[in-house]
């Protein structure tokens, strides 16, 4: 809602305050100022003249040469406007003088004597574009008769006046109106305020009105006749106020309608009474199928839950919405039926939505307009059309029934203090604060009976009351305390665990990223693959029309822009929920996990899965373009570092079926040989792999790049389950012995297998053990490979002999040989 | 013979010592004292021959013998330490660096901007008895608008700009963190004191400040008996913990269908002098808006299962990306989700 300062000030009088001082004051209490326009600021030095004569331009066709005086002086100057003549009273930018800068921005503009085409101008007339006063550039601003000659133009209209621009609450309808805004700053203030009261008529007019047909939708119908009307344009004052609100000026019965709107806050609408067939209105629900052309021209298509305005013969308006085309007040218009209603908020915003139609009006009645408002806005905009349109009060039809005060709420004002955590705060002096609001409160003892005025339909509640009364008092008053710890509080096992994730990622050399989780249907996956999508009905684009599936293809597009930017190299991470379908596969990877990754809906019903996942991404240089180990770049083996130590970290320590396997596989978009499925208890609960070729060419990325995901709730629906703190193992003092093994197998058999040899054949006196040399060659055949180990053997009670280390190598080989495997000595 | 003898031990003498001074390496210098006191040396030689002597003749013999060994094994000594002293010079020589140059550039990575503010925040509430509560991202349009007072034909759920995942569903993409505060109360009982860190969604168009996705910290605290100077006091601590122990905090008046009173929380700008000039994070007025809060309303209390006439409490939200903003002096809210290494390694 805009509010041009000068319009305040007829309601309330804060003359007293300077602009800034009042916005700090609506700001601080309630009336949230968005900014504060100027339109016409910089208009300095324009004066109002007569045209004494006017004549061609000597020289040019479209110019003419003009003589204005302010009764006393004569002026010559060059015009190329031709709306006006001789003995009007114009708009005149002296030599000197300054108008606002032309295009919006910038400095004012400073008017000099100019040559044009032989004549010297001395300053110009303006149009109101010039002055920001309207888009009306077609010719000058003529001025009624009546203005006094020779004075500012600012004195004649409050042109460069500040326009305070609020943003209304939402549930503060009562803010859309000057009135409303003046009367909250004058209960903020506890000053006065006017309020606007016209004389209500009870001459009846011919006209006949009936809402029985609108059962819940309108509760009070007002209409009164204005007839002898002449349309035509308003006086400036008006256009101005209407400019300077964002409403564009159409002719003075429309003007008017508007002017009331923004003053009292109630939408009028006015119907030529001519076109109305049988001089009756009736308001009723729509029938399906039901249609309208509305004032904009468009054919609108109702349901029966639209509310609609018809009279003898068809539909004339949509009813808090939009006037209909037919009924609409033009240039011949003489009689006017001015119109003002209630209806409910809900059917209003319901229309105007679906049609997606909103109007000022619409607007309004969809937060609430004053239910006791309609009488006297009507009657505000009739004597409005008398003075301005030189029409004659005709008589008034209404059906409804004015609403009243709102329902009663009972406080205890005790309450109200301790809620505002304030020691004391008196009955009397909360009633005070209601009372500034307009409210009626009894105080019997600590107990206050509030009657809120007809329009806070917001006020129900305690609460709703304690709010008013913290706002008038100050919430800059209130105390500040805090609460007394009241639980235990910190972040649970798996909350820590989480951090953990992040730093084992971020050791590892990794920066965190985060991206929208919104992806096109084609997106390259990680851990389990799926064609399951969770779709968006409204995206933001057609490429980003589903919920990513898995972390990699956002971070890829990361390491697009990294690429981009000619970096070497680039390693990221993404701790984040991807979305699959309720029943998508990866389900199968969680389910023996606790059910901590489900999420369901109030009524038990299963939200899409969405569970976490640590996403890793990489390519080109590891260290960058550093001198010391040059060319090295990042491979899948340092994205496995990251998911191996994540689950050392994570899982129980001492399990071996928490070891995270490795097994090739072939996916789309991946390195059929640099590829491999990361499994726990059996399931897979990740990827890494390095893209293909193609893939990563498709995306103009250098090779190497890889990447990999791992699902995070499997771990961490594990801790959340059984969080048992890590054992220490006694330190061995005796030395320790290192053997080598060198283990030969076909290349299908993975290494996972042939460890589990290693750490069987070596049983307890295992303490590590490292790959040190994996070997293929033409002497092991094809197919195969040789992978040495190395181990480091310790036994916690006496000296290893070479015959212990015979003894494993011996158990090894046996174990080995039992998959297929030999040992090479 | 003796005298002979004798003179075949100077002579020896003088070759040792002088092979010895040629000896330029330690493996040289080992090869002169094999040739001149092993086992087939010329010395051992002369030392067997003395078993053929007279007593008096092995007498003088023995004694130039020995005292060439010993006069050998003194020089040997002195040799050997000084080729080792060498040997040692030049490695450490050649192992010369240069630590001028810059060293190898294993780095860790850091955590995201938005990671560290959401600990940050997280951490401050776990130092006042909070814990950490989580919910979905793809979220019951129950637990989003209707728990949280916000009836389908609420305007504030138009003015929300919903992604909607299923409207047949009634799953949307969690406009806010507030459902999370709706999840706690169904499932525990007062009192409450829970930090929602998460991410959220509006469909939002992308600009410097505006951004689809965006993060936030929700807070709720409900007991018996908590007042609204207890919301306050809890938002100044976390303005202090935040940007500073000198900050203060202004409340005014605001409008959220899910707390009753509704406060806009601003916090004393410190990037000015804050004496009306142009300043970028405040525009001069001295206050910038930080969050949005509130006293519980009854309605969602109600909603949630607790008895509003015995128990009150607190929300509020905080944006991290605006406390990002204000505090690293981030312009563009796009820098945090590109994922430039120049951005991510900065902080």
């Amino acid at each position: 809602m805009k509010v041009p300062l000068s319009w305040l000030l007829d309601f309330v009088d804060v003359s007293h305050l300077s602009v800034d001082d009042l916005i700090d004051v609506m700001s601080l209490n309630g009336l949230e100022v968005e900014e504060v326009h100027a339109p016409g600021r910089g208009t300095l030095g324009v004066r109002t003249k007569r045209v004494v004569s006017w004549g061609p331009h000597p020289d040019a066709d479209k110019l003419r040469v003009v003589t204005v005086t302010d009764g006393t002086e004569q002026i010559e100057l060059v015009c190329g406007a031709s709306n006006f003549d001789t003995g009007d009273i114009v708009a005149h930018a002296e030599v000197g003088a300054t108008i606002p800068a032309q295009g919006g921005a910038g400095e004012p503009f400073e008017l000099e004597a100019r040559e044009l085409r032989g004549v010297v101008s001395n300053g110009m007339l303006c149009s109101a574009r010039e002055l920001q006063l309207g888009d009306d550039h077609s010719g000058i601003m003529v001025l009624p008769p009546d203005t006094p000659l020779g004075v500012s133009l600012t004195q004649v209209l409050p042109v460069g006046e500040p326009v305070i621009e609020v943003a209304v609450l939402a549930d503060r309808g009562d803010h859309h109106c000057i009135l409303g805004l003046a009367r909250e700053v004058a209960a903020i203030l506890g000053i006065a305020h006017r309020v606007p009261q016209p004389a209500w008529s009870d001459d009846p007019s011919d006209v006949q009105v009936d809402i029985a047909g609108a059962a819940g939708g309108c509760a009070h119908f007002v209409t009164r006749v204005v007839e002898d009307v002449t349309v035509g344009p308003s006086p400036w004052w008006l256009r101005q106020r209407l400019i300077q609100c964002g409403i564009r000026p159409i002719n003075n019965v429309v003007d008017v309608t508007n002017l009331v709107m923004l003053e009292l806050g109630q939408p009028l609408h006015a119907f030529d009474l001519d076109t109305v067939h049988g001089r009756r209105v009736e308001v009723r629900w729509a029938l399906e199928g039901e249609t309208l052309v509305t004032l904009d021209g468009a054919e609108r298509a109702l349901l029966g839950s639209d509310l609609i305005i018809a009279d003898a013969d068809r539909i004339v308006s949509l009813a808090g919405v939009m006037g209909g085309a037919d009924t609409e007040v033009a240039a011949g218009t003489t009689t006017v039926l001015l119109e003002g209603a209630i209806w409910d908020p809900g059917t209003i915003r319901r229309t105007s939505r679906r049609l997606n139609l909103i109007s000022e009006a619409s607007l309004r009645f969809e937060r609430r307009v004053d239910p006791a408002g309609a009488r006297r806005a009507v009657t505000r905009a009739a004597e409005l059309l008398v003075e301005l349109a030189g029409g004659t009060l005709g008589g008034v039809a209404e059906d409804g029934a004015p609403g009243g005060p709102g329902e009663p709420v009972e406080v205890d004002a005790a309450w109200v203090a301790r809620f505002l955590g304030l020691d004391d705060l008196p009955p009397d002096a909360q009633a005070d604060y209601l009372r500034r609001l307009g409210c009626e409160v009894d105080v019997r003892g600590a107990g206050l009976t509030v009657t809120p005025p007809s329009w806070r339909g917001d006020l129900v509640r305690p609460a709703d009351i304690a709010e008013e009364v913290a706002r008038l008092y100050g919430l800059d008053n209130v105390p500040s305390t805090l609460p007394p710890v009241l639980t235990r509080g910190g972040l649970s096992v798996a909350q820590k665990a989480e951090r953990r994730v992040r730093e084992a990622a971020l050791a590892g050399g990794f920066h965190e990223v985060r991206t929208w989780p919104f992806v096109g249907r084609a997106t390259l996956q990680a851990v389990v693959p799926t064609d399951g999508r969770v779709g968006l009905e409204n995206p933001l684009a057609q490429d980003a029309a589903t919920m990513t599936p898995s972390l990699v293809e956002a971070l890829l597009q990361v390491v697009r822009r990294n690429v981009g930017q000619q970096r070497p190299g680039v390693a990221i991470f993404e701790l984040a929920r991807i979305f699959r379908p309720a029943g998508d596969p990866v389900e199968e990877s969680l389910k023996g996990f606790g059910d901590g990754w489900i999420w369901r809906d109030p009524e038990g019903r299963s939200l899409p899965t969405q569970p976490r996942t640590l996403g890793l991404a990489a390519q080109g240089l590891r260290l960058g373009e550093g001198w010391l180990d040059e060319g090295e770049t990042w491979s899948v083996y340092d994205l496995l570092a990251v998911f191996d130590e994540v689950v050392r970290r994570l899982a129980p320590p001492d399990d071996p079926s928490w070891t995270l396997e490795r097994l090739a596989v072939e996916r789309d978009g991946m390195h059929p040989g640099r590829t491999a499925a990361l499994h726990v208890r059996g399931v897979e609960i990740g990827l890494v792999g390095q893209l293909h070729p193609n893939e990563a060419d498709a995306r103009d990325l250098p090779e190497p790049v890889v990447v990999g995901e791992l699902l995070l709730e499997p771990l961490l629906g594990h801790l959340e389950v059984s969080p048992e703190p890590i054992q220490a193992r006694p330190l061995t003092r005796h030395a320790a012995m290192t053997i080598d093994v060198a283990l030969q197998a076909p290349v299908t058999v993975p290494f996972a297998e042939l460890r589990t040899a290693i750490r069987e054949g070596a049983g307890e006196l295992l303490d590590e053990h490292w790959v040190f040399d994996e070997y293929r060659g033409e002497q092991l055949g094809e197919g195969q490979r040789s992978i040495a180990v190395r181990l480091r053997l310790q036994s916690p009670d006496r000296q290893l002999t070479d015959e212990d280390a015979e003894q494993v190598i011996q158990a090894i080989a046996e174990r080995a040989g039992e998959l297929g495997a030999t040992l090479r000595r | 013979m003796s005298e002979k003898t004798t003179t075949a031990v100077d002579r020896v003498r003088t070759e040792a010592l002088g092979a010895m001074e040629q000896a330029r390496t330690l493996d040289e210098l080992d090869q002169v004292r094999v040739r001149f006191t092993g086992r087939k040396s010329e010395l051992a030689g002369i030392q067997k021959s003395m078993g053929s002597l007279d007593p008096e003749q092995r007498k003088q013999v023995g004694q130039a013998v020995n005292g060439l060994r010993q006069e050998f094994d003194a020089a040997f000594e002195a040799r050997h330490d000084a080729l080792a002293r060498a040997v040692l010079g030049e490695r450490l020589e050649a192992e010369r660096l240069d630590l001028s140059l810059p060293p190898r550039r294993v780095r860790p990575g850091r955590p995201h901007l938005i990671t560290q503010v959401l600990d940050e925040i997280v951490d401050a509430f776990i130092g006042l008895g909070y814990s950490v509560a989580d919910g979905p991202e793809a979220e019951a349009g129950a637990y989003n608008f209707d728990m949280m007072n916000i009836p389908a034909d609420h305007p504030a759920r138009q003015e929300m700009d919903t992604i909607y995942v299923s409207t047949d569903d009634d799953v949307v993409l969690r406009t806010h963190t507030s459902p999370v505060q709706a999840r706690v109360m169904t499932t525990q009982t007062p009192p409450i004191a829970v930090v929602v860190p998460g991410r959220v969604f509006r469909a939002d168009s992308v600009d410097a400040t505006h951004s689809p996705v965006f993060h936030q910290v929700e807070g709720l605290l409900i007991d018996e008996g908590v007042t609204l100077a207890d919301l306050r006091g809890t938002l100044l601590a976390m303005a202090q913990a935040l940007f500073g122990p000198d900050r203060e905090i202004r409340l005014r008046p605001s409008m959220f269908p899910f707390t009753e009173p509704s406060v806009e929380t601003d916090v004393s700008c410190g990037f000015c002098a804050r004496d009306g000039a142009a300043c970028r994070a405040c525009s001069g007025t001295g206050w910038i808006e930080i969050l949005g809060a509130g006293m519980v309303d009854p309605d969602v209390l109600d909603a949630c299962g607790i008895d509003h006439q015995r128990y009150s409490g607190f929300a509020f939200g905080v944006g991290a990306e605006r406390v990002a903003m204000l505090r690293h002096g981030v312009r563009d809210t796009r820098d945090l989700y590109e994922g430039d290494a120049r951005f991510l390694a900065r902080f």
